[in-house]
């Protein structure tokens, strides 16, 4: 086993880590505590790190990108995310698209998408998949009921494919220029079976945002709705087979049934939140005075450390591992797993830092905000659905 | 006998109270615009609503204009009020607790004739206790089991000229500050002790400033009072001198705050099962899937067994008797309570908004508020932290020897 990193692997880390520091940490807590969804984000921000590469750097080098393996882009995803998770699942939710479209874009559709997206620094991507009623029935569509799941209808009509219907909570859909949307084909079969993703620029006839989420947490990132009333799209849009938008992950070579990307980005996240925790809350502990003494002398302020700190080093070594498997292409249950087991993990972290703070009584923003940051886990990466999906993809 | 079986008239002021919430306070406190941690100010209709259902005076004997109240049908009625806003269950479990403490245990007949009537007959006047302090740390932390290390005198002063007392000093984080008109207020008086000074709001010399709303912990409104050469009569001085007869906290007292948390649980529990009964996916509603009934199942159970314990803890504050003859254990109950409810119900709360997915997460929904208003129980009051520790001591009988030396200077 060997876990020291390439020269090339350190000086992404190095590059995200001094990036993280000096350009997001200052913004972080000020985009948070906007009240309106839509003014949180920060074009500046992304900009800036557009131009180091940090948009685009999971394109493949001979389409034009870095080219970086997951290794790295689990190094970069934690460090951006110590000084503000949302902003880097802004960067990664980009990377996410990257894999997709390098796995499975014909040429010409690489060379019609991935050439605007590398020379525009505000060209982010995103991916409609959830409705408002349909959440978890995408994730695992019921055995016994064939009409469950996403509702949009895309109808053919000689060239072009109407959509009809809406989505909702839908990642960078107020900010993004170009959209995967997954839309019935087939009323008739099964999710899976009658489902086709078509290539959705921003600029699509027909095609809108709604509203943009207000949550508790990760108010940077935008999630929004999308409304498709009659809009065209070209069936040279059309991504792999008709009816076979499940192909997706089988051809990116994706044997797990799961996302080959997304399981990884979250855990990767989580782990920087993590980092950032346990440094806030030992910092406090060495300076914070309670009766004349810093409170790291306190035992139950060990034991709270203690904890943070070992869980958080497993996640580490847990997420290292399935970027270096992911590298390797070993796909297995794990991805997942590790996935699940970061909700867990980010979840008391945070809890146990705010606990430090206010047992001390520090009122501390970014405590909070940490918190609130981590619950989204609970629905993206924790929920009895996505529990119950890495199971199910344990080995027969 | 220890006996939980709710009389006639608990039962109906709790039934009147749920029906109140229902229709009057949860359409106006579930309003998006109210769901913000962050911008939160006191519904003063609803608070005078309240009032004029007697929820002010709930804890008032009947000759004293009140409804004679015991500490458990407090607690059902703090519940009730936190399923639909926690910070008018707080601003009236204060102002009833504080009036049956005041009006009938330790004022004088003189100081009850002057402050009972205006207090009576006005819906807006509220009840406050002053006692922390910026920079006086009330943690036990470091100091657990051994004497005090840190300084925990008050800094403000209160010294006798003629027949008035004058008050110097600051206040912070005074429950009810924005709405009280009367604080009992904790100074120091010399080398004589703690004194408790009754301060009218409309002093000469006393500015109390509203603290914004703002994820703080603790629910209700809270303030500042700054003290600058206010004068009350020597008349206003509650108990004797140097004798604060406002007990610290013993681990005993109504577990009022714990019932609110309750109530926080309570919503969330209530809007998860409906949502479970409502939302359909993977075939069939979501309830009749085993996922989602065991974490309902696992709130459920949180839930009661909290309630258990709090309301053991009312029980065991409206009977102190119990403990004299050892039918129930010698520890504080309430603190006890209040780590475990807390604990389990930031759980629950958690859990429930999961059922709700994305939508657990949203500032115009209320899942995140009942997980934000759970989590402010975590650290509200004596955090949980101290809390064990407090408990650790008690388990001992453990008095500090600065106390022992208070106790044996009486």
């Amino acid at each position: 086993m060997d876990f020291t990193l390439s020269n090339e692997q350190r000086a992404w880390q190095m590059t995200a880590r001094k990036f993280a520091d000096e350009e997001i940490r200052p913004i972080s807590l000020e985009r948070d505590e906007i009240s309106d969804p839509r003014e949180t984000f920060d074009w500046e921000i992304i900009k800036k790190g557009s131009r180091l590469g940090f948009r685009t750097m999971a394109v493949p080098k001979e389409w034009g990108g870095q080219g970086t393996d997951f290794v790295t882009q689990a190094l970069v995803m934690s460090e951006l995310a110590k000084a503000d998770s949302a902003i880097s699942k802004t960067f990664s939710q980009c990377w996410k698209w990257s894999h997709l479209i390098a796995a499975t874009c014909t040429d010409e559709q690489k060379r019609r998408f991935l050439k605007p997206f590398l020379e525009d620094d505000t060209y982010l991507l995103g991916k409609g998949i959830s409705e408002p009623s349909a959440g978890s029935d995408n994730r695992l569509p019921p055995a016994d009921d064939a009409k469950a799941g996403l509702k949009l209808r895309a109808e053919r009509h000689g060239d072009e494919w109407i959509l009809n219907g809406e989505k909702c909570f839908i990642a960078n859909a107020s900010v993004g220029k170009l959209f995967f949307i997954d839309a019935r084909t087939d009323p008739n079969a099964p999710l899976k079976q009658g489902t086709t993703m078509f290539l959705v620029p921003r600029e699509t006839p027909g095609f809108r945002i709604g509203k943009v989420f207000n949550k508790s947490g990760w108010r940077f990132y935008q999630n929004g709705e999308m409304i498709f009333e009659n809009a065209r799209v070209p069936h040279a849009n059309v991504v792999g087979p008709v009816n076979g938008s499940d192909m997706k992950t089988h051809q990116a070579g994706d044997r797990t049934g799961g996302d080959l990307f997304g399981d990884l980005e979250l855990a990767a996240n989580a782990l920087g939140v993590c980092d950032d925790a346990c440094g806030m809350a030992l910092t406090l502990a060495r300076t914070k005075k309670n009766g004349g003494r810093a409170l790291f002398e306190q035992q139950v302020v060990q034991l709270k450390l203690n904890k943070m700190h070992l869980l958080t080093e497993a996640l580490r070594s847990f997420v290292m591992r399935i970027a270096w498997e992911h590298d390797h292409k070993v796909y297995s249950a794990n991805a997942g797993l590790c996935m699940n087991f970061s909700t867990d993990v980010i979840q008391e972290v945070t809890e146990l830092n705010l606990d430090i703070h206010a047992s001390a009584g520090v009122l501390s923003a970014r405590a909070d905000k940490l918190v609130r940051d981590a619950i989204i886990w609970s629905h993206l990466a924790g929920d009895s659905v996505q529990r119950m999906k890495a199971t199910r993809r344990l080995p027969k | 006998m220890y006996n939980l079986h709710l009389s006639p008239e608990q039962l109906q002021v709790r039934d009147t109270v749920r029906d109140f919430v229902a229709r009057e306070i949860k359409p106006l406190a579930c309003a998006p615009q109210r769901l913000e941690a962050r911008t939160r100010p006191l519904l003063m209709d609803l608070l005078d609503k309240a009032s004029q259902m007697g929820l002010r005076t709930l804890a008032l004997s009947e000759d004293a204009g009140g409804a004679d109240a015991d500490h458990l049908t407090c607690c059902i009625v703090t519940e009730e009020l936190a399923v639909g806003d926690p910070d008018i269950a707080a601003v009236l479990a204060q102002t009833s607790t504080l009036a049956h403490d005041l009006f009938e245990r330790l004022m004088t007949p003189d100081q009850r004739a002057r402050f009972l009537p205006p207090f009576l007959a006005d819906d807006r006047y509220h009840l406050a206790v002053a006692e922390q302090e910026p920079d006086r740390d009330s943690t036990l932390g470091g100091d657990y089991h051994r004497p005090h290390a840190s300084e925990t005198g008050f800094k403000t002063t209160a010294s006798r000229v003629g027949d008035m007392w004058v008050i110097n000093g600051r206040k912070d984080s005074v429950a009810n500050a924005p709405v009280a008109k009367l604080f009992a207020v904790q100074t120091s008086t010399g080398s004589r002790g703690v004194s408790t000074l009754l301060v009218p709001r409309d002093t000469p010399g006393l500015s109390v400033i509203e603290n914004e709303p703002s994820p703080h912990w603790h629910h209700g409104a809270r303030g500042e009072l700054i003290f600058n050469d206010c004068r009350v009569p020597a008349d206003n001085l509650l108990g004797a001198e140097g004798k604060s007869p406002l007990a610290g906290d013993t681990g005993r007292r109504i577990p009022l705050h714990e019932a609110l948390n309750l109530g926080i649980g309570r919503a969330a529990f209530e809007a998860a099962l409906d949502y479970a009964q409502l939302r359909v996916q993977g075939g069939r509603r979501i309830i009749e899937h085993q996922a989602i009934g065991a974490k309902l199942a696992e709130i459920a159970i949180r839930l009661e067994v909290a309630r258990t314990a709090i309301w053991q803890a009312a029980w065991a504050s409206d009977h102190p008797e119990a403990f004299a003859d050892r039918s129930l254990a010698d520890l504080p109950l309430t603190t006890i309570a209040k780590v475990f409810s807390s604990e389990a119900i930031y759980h629950a709360t958690k859990d429930a908004a999961e059922c709700f997915g994305a939508m657990g997460v949203m500032r115009d929904m209320p899942m995140q508020k009942y997980v934000h208003d759970a989590l402010v129980c975590l650290h509200s009051e004596t955090g949980n932290s101290d809390a064990k520790l407090r408990i650790a001591e008690a388990l001992t009988s453990y008095q500090r020897p600065a106390d022992a030396a208070a106790l044996a200077a009486e």
